[in-house]
């Protein structure tokens, strides 16, 4: 793949988007199928362990009760607010015109994009930092996503750093 | 001559919870992860505790290289609402007391 312009940029009054078309479809169908995971899979189901980890160190342990009160109050508002900055990047890649982003939107496409890679590299199953790509894996189109959702991410956590 | 100060005619105790002020203070520790990013690791440490880009590149990288870092103390509640706040960011956070294992 020839190599192009970073996805986004930080410029004087925000941030600039450049994705194409097709690289915006894709996002949004695997932001999609997080909110579809998010509304349907129970609490508990693996898929979501990193998105819902223990609040305490000790949750099994002296901590217990702590553990169970965060969690009947906290995992409500945790999905709320998942699906809430899910519901805006995929409103704002709707928008085909859209070539520019505030530093508010384009944290919230930060923290959405880390949602889907979460998802994804639990159901890859990595556990190693240097996972390299496999092209004999029957998981290498998934792996591909999952680098590509990587290079995305670190872009935009890039321009916001440096904006 | 030392001023002599009017005795307060009502005492203002400052507001306390004994039970929480005398115990030890709540740690929140950031565990290392295969997944997420070493760029967006340090970029939320910087949104979230407002540390500066130094500071918190040295705590990425206690994460990253020794499995774990403190990053934040306080107050039960401090420590509840912080480790909340990583974990809707993605990061695998808990808290404990002090000084525990």
């Amino acid at each position: 793949m020839a190599r192009r312009r970073p996805p986004f940029e930080a410029r004087r009054n925000g941030y600039a988007v450049n994705l194409d078309e097709e690289e915006r479809h894709f996002v949004r169908r695997l932001v999609g199928e997080v909110r579809e995971l998010l509304t349907s899979l129970p609490a508990g189901d693996p898929k979501m362990g990193r998105l819902f980890p223990p609040a305490y160190t000790n949750a099994s342990g002296q901590d217990a009760d702590a553990e169970a009160e965060y969690q009947r109050l906290m995992r409500d508002e945790l999905v709320a607010s998942r699906l809430d900055s899910i519901g805006r990047i995929d409103e704002l890649l709707a928008d085909t015109t859209m070539t520019a982003l505030t530093a508010e939107q384009l944290n919230a496409f930060v923290v959405s994009l880390n949602a889907v890679r979460l998802i994804l590299g639990t159901i890859l199953g990595i556990t190693d930092e240097d996972d390299d790509e496999d092209p004999d894996s029957p998981l290498a189109n998934e792996m591909a996503m999952y680098n590509y959702l990587s290079w995305l991410l670190d872009s935009a956590v890039t321009a916001l750093m440096q904006g | 001559m030392t001023p002599v100060a009017a005795a307060p005619s009502t005492i203002v105790r400052p507001e306390v919870d004994e039970s929480t002020a005398l115990d030890k203070p709540w740690i929140v520790l950031v565990w290392n992860d295969p997944i997420n990013l070493m760029s967006y690791v340090t970029f939320v440490f910087q949104k979230l505790f407002g540390y500066s880009l130094e500071k918190a590149t040295e705590l990425m990288l206690d994460v990253h290289e020794k499995g774990k870092a403190v990053v934040s103390s306080g107050n039960r509640e401090k420590a509840e609402m912080d480790v909340y706040r990583l974990h809707e960011h993605g990061l695998w956070a808990t808290m404990q007391k002090d000084g525990d294992d």
